[in-house]
């Protein structure tokens, strides 16, 4: 039998060496005991995780897609402060939602075409769209935090849906909507195409550079919802508050096994990085192991999971 | 009829004053340009701008965040990148004032500080060349750790107050001008020398520029960024005795602040992120232009919270100036 | 040159799908394409042949979209449109099918195949996948294809992938299937199997044209045959029309005009380069041959041959697997910075690539790999190095005269020239030149022949690769024709002849 005549099995691909380890860390988290496993703490958790959630998930597209964003936590910031304003002026949470997904989708699109149209590293375009977002919350606040913004976002904050906080929902809705995204829509299959072989997509007759800036759009519109999260939870709009997120945020996805070449997505190891380091972090407060440790355990475990995981990739790019 | 060559001659000939001067050299000179313009409108727009207290206090600026650009400017230019030369240089410092601090000579605070960014630079190279880790990942994964081991080392606490002659080297002042202004001078003037005359640095502008053409062209690629990733450390471990001088306290969030003007001052001085052009002299422009932009929104009594922004989009405009001037090529599609 | 037409063949459509008419395309320094004419008939497989070089891959640019031509009209059934991008190509129902291929590493084969046209849910507007996976089921099958359709590429073979390449060609609905050497990877069974699904195709009345260099398959497999040379075309004929013989002579008549005359031959000394029985993973599979000082030998052979391999493996580019490769008499085992310094250069086969650093200087790019020579002591001093660089300018001829001009801004001849003389101050006795003129204009070419016979001359050894027979015919001691990954044969002064050379490299005895 020749040898394109021969059966192709599908065969699943290896899990990311995140999964073992994540399975690992939260085993050792639950057995090490001290109160992990309390409701209370777990809720916590939960509510310490979902903004980070939410920006790890169009990280990972990003990611996919062979860029970057480093304004991810300036632009987060900078959306809640436009939704502290807009509060604080009397307007309605959907008005200020509004206000802040504008913003956010301002950011996202510059960087998109920044990016896509002109070429440039995402790595140099997002550090300066950083700066402009975080010069942008200092001056509109002049460097306080924004308060009086009336009952209005605490009370959705803290409201529950069937027993789930409002921040974890949120954070949960994000996911659902990326991996619809990503694994239902062609926008998703672009994705991984403007990653893994743009030509292929360009000949496929597709608009590639219109696509790579939605991409980018995406994350500035979840930072626009995830403002939510935020001015909720202090009920106060800090001009800094989430600025040097990203980085979590790109390590979550880096632990998650996304790759920064060659459009190899994984959604749920992002999710799975967001819970290693919250868990990791958690335990290891409760466990009375100082912070700086802990970052040196972050670190550590960045660098074992990609040996790991790049030690496991089988993928060569064709012949030519 | 086929194109000859000397049509092609006479196109390349007519390219404008920037290819005769050659490319770093056009690069530089809009820099310069660029300073002047600015110290041209900050003199007209306010008395404080040209005293000698205020131009050494911008060049004192400069320096301490060319000590640090200095090493990862190296490493751009040989095609890699360093993200965790800020936590090098906290690690540096931390270690070096516990030394101090415990009653040891200055000097052997130095060595600690120099010993320690090496060592750090040096496991980045390891990391890269014999791990064969994407340098952004590699150095990621170094700037937690290092930043851990500071956390680690000064447990929550600060280190203050040290002697006199070490604090010389950040305060000080020699016929006039401050010590940390010297040794930008000596580090660019040493770098650059190191670049442009010696083979080394012809290695590393090759690599940089082509990492295949210059393996295939004979070049031990892997031994060259192994040496540039160390040197980089070193640098850093300068930086930290200089900071650590100038600000008499060393803390573990110290350096964390540097790391995005230091990656600036490199940008902005004209290195390119994809390696193989650009200069020391350049990064002590940018940082130049940095310090000035600076101290010029202060001397104009806009608030701080302008800095960012401002910072931000001199970036992105440099980069896009000088994208526009290499004529990259736009993707199609 | 006269055209050679020869009437339709009866079986063919009445008017061609799709037709091109007096195509150009010119680049700096080349004449990619002058005046082509070619009509692509529906039911037809019509054969593309011609050396490298020729104008095939560029004329097929054109049909898909990726080259806007200078001059010409494409007429599809008898209307004039316009190609601009791949989307214009592919609304006229052309597909091209790659040697390079165009596969998304983690998309799925129905994700792959259904790439910017996936069938979507009504309402929704999400991807149907099921429906997807359904449909490429049925592709699949319709070629006789065993793929789980949730395979990734990764899963699969280079040959399999050539077969997702066309499931998703007909996906299209391609009414106009072009292939670029297709079974460049393939072997003979392989390329049998394929053959099957091509002519299932021809009798759909899909118009195929094809690519190829293999004249078995021509004659086997082609309806109508257009040869190409340099950028013109020479004949269209009906196969029955057509012989290996009077293909070949085709393809290879220059017009009679200025050919570089080599000014003697020296007298071959000691052995410089020996291999035997040289094997690679990147396609050499035992390759025996030797180069002594005093010779330039030829090493030919078609793309994909495995010509730029052995000379990587010899430089120390690629690993060896196994085989005995001398170099100056002491075993080569090393990499391209050990091979250097013991007086081996390699010209690589993409100079812009492989051979310059093109953001740098004509003199940093000269002098790149002789750093160690001219400065042992690690000090570059610049006013010696400026003036070796011109010094090596003034005797490559190289335009502009400016050591500080960027390579960039360089023309293709005087880039290549910066990349041989590169290793002419590193006291090489072995060149390997990779296509050294590819894409030159005739003045630099004449250049660099002299310069690699001045190389000879004067003691060197030269083994110099290259597609463009009267190079090798007209510079060469002797040359070795490489098939497969083996040597086909070798090639003494006496029988040194194109037509020799492309009857080694095509399979004729």
């Amino acid at each position: 039998m020749t040898a394109f005549a021969q059966r192709v099995r599908y065969r699943p691909r290896r899990l990311p060496a995140i999964v073992p380890i994540g399975i690992v860390v939260v085993a050792g988290a639950v057995l090490a005991g001290h109160g992990f496993a309390s409701p209370r703490n777990i809720g916590n958790l939960g509510l310490q995780a979902s903004v980070l959630l939410m920006l790890s998930m169009p990280m990972t597209l990003i990611i996919m897609s062979e860029g970057l964003d480093l304004s991810a936590g300036a632009v987060l910031s900078l959306c809640s402060v436009a939704m502290g304003l807009s509060l604080a002026a009397g307007h309605g949470i959907g008005v200020a939602l509004a206000v802040s997904l504008a913003a956010g989708l301002a950011f996202g699109v510059t960087n998109g075409a920044l990016v896509s149209l002109f070429g440039l590293p995402p790595f140099v375009v997002t550090l300066g769209t950083l700066g402009i977002a975080e010069g942008c919350a200092l001056v509109l606040t002049d460097g306080n935090a924004v308060s009086g913004l009336g009952a209005g976002i605490s009370t959705l904050y803290a409201s529950h849906y069937a027993g789930v906080p409002f921040p974890v929902a949120v954070a949960l809705a994000t996911w659902l909507v990326t991996h619809v995204l990503l694994y239902h829509t062609r926008f998703g299959n672009y994705v991984f195409a403007i990653g893994g072989n743009r030509d292929a997509l360009v000949l496929a007759g597709v608009p590639a550079w219109a696509w790579h800036i939605a991409i980018y759009a995406y994350g500035g519109l979840v930072s626009g919802v995830a403002a939510l999260l935020l001015t909720g939870r202090m009920n106060a709009a800090h001009p800094t508050v989430a600025i040097g997120m990203e980085f979590d945020a790109i390590a979550a996805v880096v632990l998650g096994g996304t790759s920064f070449e060659r459009g190899d997505g994984r959604l749920a190891g992002s999710v799975l990085g967001v819970a290693t380091i919250t868990v990791l972090r958690n335990a290891l407060d409760l466990l009375g192991v100082e912070s700086s440790l802990q970052v040196v355990a972050i670190g550590v475990l960045i660098m074992a999971v990609i040996v790991i995981d790049s030690a496991h990739s089988t993928w060569r790019a064709g012949p030519a | 009829m086929t194109p000859s060559p000397v049509a092609a001659g006479a196109r390349a000939a007519r390219a404008g004053w920037r290819h005769r001067l050659g490319a770093d050299n056009a690069t530089l000179a809009l820099r310069v340009a660029l300073i002047l313009a600015m110290a041209i409108g900050l003199a007209l727009s306010t008395d404080v701008f040209l005293t000698t207290t205020n131009v050494l206090n911008v060049l004192r600026q400069a320096s301490l965040l060319l000590l640090l650009a200095a090493g990862l400017t190296l490493v751009i230019l040989c095609g890699g990148f360093d993200l965790s030369v800020a936590s090098n240089l906290t690690l540096s410092a931390c270690l070096a004032a516990g030394v101090i601090k415990s009653g040891a000579s200055p000097w052997l605070g130095v060595a600690t500080a120099l010993a320690c960014g090496t060592c750090a630079g040096a496991l980045n190279g390891l990391a890269i060349t014999l791990l064969r880790l994407p340098a952004f990942l590699a150095t990621y994964a170094m700037l937690w750790i290092l930043q851990g081991l500071a956390f680690h080392y000064m447990g929550g606490q600060e280190i203050y107050g040290f002697p006199a002659a070490f604090r010389a080297l950040g305060t000080g002042r020699f016929l006039g001008v401050p010590v940390p202004v010297y040794l930008m001078g000596a580090v660019v003037a040493a770098g650059t020398l190191f670049l442009r005359n010696t083979n080394f640095g012809q290695e590393i502008y090759a690599i940089g520029a082509n990492p295949e053409a210059a393996r295939l062209s004979g070049i031990p690629v892997r031994r060259r960024q192994m040496l540039v990733y160390a040197l980089s450390g070193l640098m850093s471990g300068l930086a930290a005795v200089v900071y650590l001088a100038r600000v008499n306290a060393a803390d573990s969030g110290m350096g964390e602040p540097l790391l995005l003007p230091a990656i600036a001052a490199v940008l902005i001085g004209g290195t390119s992120l994809f390696g193989g052009a650009g200069s020391l002299a350049g990064t002590a422009l940018g940082s130049i232009i940095l310090a000035m932009v600076i101290n010029g929104m202060n001397l104009l009594d806009i608030k701080a919270q302008w800095q960012p922004l401002v910072v931000g989009a001199v970036l992105l405009a440099a980069v896009l100036v000088d994208l526009i001037g290499r004529g990259r090529r736009e993707r199609i599609g | 040159m006269t055209v050679v037409d020869s009437p339709a063949d009866a079986t063919a459509a009445d008017a061609p799908l799709l037709s091109l008419v007096g195509i150009s395309k010119t680049f700096p320094g080349v004449r990619a394409l002058e005046g082509v004419s070619l009509d692509l008939y529906g039911g037809e497989v019509h054969m593309l042949l011609g050396e490298n070089g020729a104008g095939k891959s560029s004329l097929v640019k054109v049909l898909y979209g990726a080259y806007r031509a200078d001059a010409g009209t494409i007429l599809h059934a008898g209307r004039p449109v316009e190609i601009h991008r791949p989307a214009d190509a592919r609304r006229l129902g052309i597909a091209v099918i790659f040697q390079e291929f165009s596969l998304v590493p983690f998309l799925d084969l129905a994700q792959n195949i259904y790439l910017g046209r996936e069938p979507c849910r009504r309402v929704t507007r999400l991807i149907d996948h099921a429906r997807m996976h359904r449909d490429a089921r049925t592709l699949l099958d319709a070629l006789g294809l065993d793929y789980d359709t949730r395979a990734l590429p990764v899963h699969l073979g280079v040959a399999q992938q050539q077969m997702v390449e066309i499931a998703k060609a007909l996906s299209q609905r391609a009414r106009i299937l072009v292939m670029d050497e297709p079974t460049a990877a393939l072997s003979d069974r392989e390329a049998d199997a394929l053959f099957a699904v091509i002519r299932q195709l021809r009798a759909d009345g899909v118009a195929i044209a094809y690519i190829s260099h293999r004249m078995q398959e021509v004659l086997d497999l082609g309806d109508r045959v257009t040869v190409l040379r340099d950028g013109r075309r020479v004949a269209t004929m009906p196969r029955a029309e057509a012989s290996a013989d009077a293909l070949i002579r085709m393809m290879v008549g220059r017009p009679v005009g200025a050919v570089y005359q080599r000014r003697g031959y020296a007298e071959p000394g000691v052995p410089v380069l020996e291999v035997r029985g040289l094997r690679t993973a990147t396609g050499v599979n035992g390759v025996d041959l030797s180069v002594r000082a005093g010779e330039i030998v030829g090493l030919s052979g078609l793309v994909g041959a495995g010509r730029t391999e052995v000379a990587r493996a010899v430089f120390g580019a690629d690993p060896i697997e196994a085989g005995d490769v001398r170099v100056f008499g002491a075993p080569a085992r090393g990499d391209p910075a050990r091979m250097a310094a013991r007086g081996v250069a390699l010209i690589p086969e993409n100079r812009k690539q492989q051979g310059l650093a093109l953001a740098r200087s004509t003199q940093d790019n000269l002098l790149a790999a002789s750093l160690w020579k001219l400065f042992p002591r690690g000090r570059y001093r610049t006013r010696q190095a400026r003036a070796r660089a011109r010094d090596l300018i003034e005797r490559l001829r190289i335009v502009p005269a400016q050591p500080r001009r960027l390579v960039r801004l360089l023309s293709g001849g005087n880039q290549q020239k910066v990349v041989i003389g590169k290793w002419l101050s590193a006291d090489c006795r072995l060149f390997i030149f990779d296509e050294p003129t590819r894409g030159i204009d005739v003045g630099a070419k004449s250049d660099i022949y002299a310069l690699i016979e001045d190389l000879v001359m004067r003691g060197a050894a030269v083994l110099l690769i290259s597609s463009e027979l009267s190079e090798i015919v007209n510079v060469c001691d002797r040359a070795y024709v490489m098939r497969g990954g083996r040597v086909a044969g070798e090639l003494p002064r006496a029988r040194l002849s194109e037509e020799n050379i492309l009857r080694l490299a095509m399979h004729e005895a």
